[in-house]
């Protein structure tokens, strides 16, 4: 996780995670103590009911008592005992009810001591009127009357109702408070989990928006260079095409100049007649393919040598005074003699005829050409 | 794209000059001989004709004025070695052939020529 932006992402979702898991454990246990008071408040009505029952027990028994006392009868005494046994069995109730509850123990054992004496009192008065002793009877009754069982029954009654429905409703408000405290804790953990998750959705949203900002800045420096690269393409191409337009045009100078001098050569070396190219100085550096078939020298043994060491002039110089030759080449102008000598390798002269002409770069005299025409014999 | 149609003796001439026209756009036919180019008057009529005066069997201008007697309007240049004077360009050769250049002619003003009168 080397993105920075995913870390924080990573991050935000485990907080939501703790949260939500905060917030369940919280709303679990919240539940659990509501469904515990639930239970007690069910169990508090049960026992405010069975109260309330116990109390009729109390009344019925003594009404059931009085009765018998009064009508004797076998059915009375027989309703006399079940209604002992329903207030047994509601004492029974009560006390399981309220067994968790310490400061209803003294009162449960009052009741239990006064339903222990009236059943005490029952069972003495069906003992006096079987034995037919009926003064007996009226003094436990009247013994009863006066100890006002039946206003302590219902003073002990009244006081546990009392109590049990405070309790009740202390226990009311503690699951208001719960159900308050699990609401919040419910409603906070989801808005917090919503602000989380938009920080995460804005974190995404941001970092999309940088990832778009940074690939159009990419795209751009791409198409800058893509630009830079198709003008520098087209430059070096231009380059190259005016490259090979140069090569092309040297390789066609050199091609003209080749086949002028080849041509130039050719119209030099198809001349049967002798040529010698003279340099100012009368020495021989050029000579056509004739010279060698009439005097037998090659071109490396002529290049170089006076011209006069090959060719002597029929007139022996007697032209004038000095050399005629270099005199003519001075004065840029032809010289012809009718006859003059060319030797040949074996030192034997062939009569030829001897034309200078003076070779002219622009205005200057730079050699001569001198050609000879062999003289046919007669 | 104009058809050009060059005939000289000379293959390294044809090659440099075949290659300077396609790369300026033209397509090129060569022919060293004057009967070769002459077939090739019917079989693939070119736009523009170079040619040299001397070809491997005639010469330059007898090619010319054979190819001119069919088609009159080919334009032609002369593209020869061979360096005339001004006065007999003037008076003879540009009667024959519609431009005279030497080959001591830089070749940017060979395509000039080419491009004048192609257009």
């Amino acid at each position: 996780m080397k993105d920075p932006i995913i870390r924080r992402i990573v991050a935000l979702f485990a907080a939501v995670a703790a949260v939500l898991i905060v917030v369940a454990v919280v709303a679990l246990r919240n539940v659990a103590r509501a469904t515990a008071g639930s239970d007690w408040v069910n169990q508090t009505h049960a026992a405010i009911l069975e109260l309330g029952s116990l109390r009729g027990a109390f009344l019925a028994s003594d009404a059931a008592l009085r009765t018998l006392v009064v009508s004797g009868v076998e059915q009375d005494e027989a309703a006399c005992r079940e209604t002992m046994a329903d207030l047994s069995e509601n004492l029974e109730v009560v006390r399981a009810l309220l067994r968790s509850d310490a400061a209803a123990a003294p009162a449960v054992e009052r009741l239990d001591a006064l339903a222990a004496g009236r059943a005490k009192l029952t069972r003495d008065a069906v003992a006096a009127r079987r034995g037919g002793r009926p003064d007996e009877i009226r003094a436990l009754l009247l013994a009863d009357t006066a100890a006002g069982v039946t206003a302590e029954v219902r003073r002990i009654v009244e006081k546990l109702k009392t109590e049990q429905m405070a309790l009740l409703a202390a226990r009311d408000s503690q699951a208001y408070l719960q159900a308050q405290t699990t609401r919040w804790t419910v409603g906070t953990g989801v808005a917090f989990n919503f602000i989380l998750l938009g920080l995460a959705g804005w974190l995404v949203w941001d970092d999309v928006r940088a990832r778009r900002r940074a690939a159009a800045v990419l795209r751009e420096a791409n198409d800058q260079l893509e630009t830079k690269v198709r003008e520098r393409t087209a430059e070096l191409a231009k380059a190259n095409d005016v490259l090979r337009a140069e090569n092309l045009e040297r390789a066609w100078g050199t091609q003209a100049l080749e086949h002028q001098l080849r041509y130039n050569e050719l119209i030099v070396n198809s001349i049967t007649d002798l040529v010698f190219v003279l340099t100012k100085a009368q020495n021989i550096s050029r000579i056509n393919p004739a010279v060698t078939h009439v005097t037998g020298f090659e071109t490396k043994e002529l290049v170089n040598r006076p011209l006069q060491e090959l060719v002597r002039l029929g007139s022996g110089g007697r032209a004038g005074p000095g050399d005629p030759l270099a005199q003519a080449l001075r004065e840029g102008r032809d010289y012809r003699e009718a006859e003059a000598f060319v030797k040949d390798r074996n030192g034997r002269e062939v009569a030829v005829s001897f034309m200078l002409f003076p070779l002219r770069d622009r205005d200057r005299v730079v050699g001569g050409v001198v050609i000879l025409r062999t003289l046919s014999v007669a | 794209m104009k058809h050009i149609l060059i005939v000289d003796d000379e293959a390294p001439i044809r090659e440099i000059l075949s290659q300077m026209l396609t790369q300026s756009g033209f397509r090129v036919t060569e022919a060293a001989a004057a009967h070769e180019a002459l077939g090739k008057l019917d079989s693939d009529p070119p736009d523009l004709l170079i040619s040299d005066l001397q070809l491997e069997d005639s010469d330059g201008l007898s090619m010319i004025s054979k190819m001119r007697a069919k088609r009159p309007s080919l334009p032609v240049i002369l593209l020869t070695g061979i360096l005339f004077d001004e006065e007999v360009v003037r008076d003879s050769i540009s009667k024959l052939v519609t431009a005279y250049l030497p080959k001591t002619a830089p070749l940017a003003r060979v395509l000039e020529e080419v491009r004048r009168l192609t257009t």
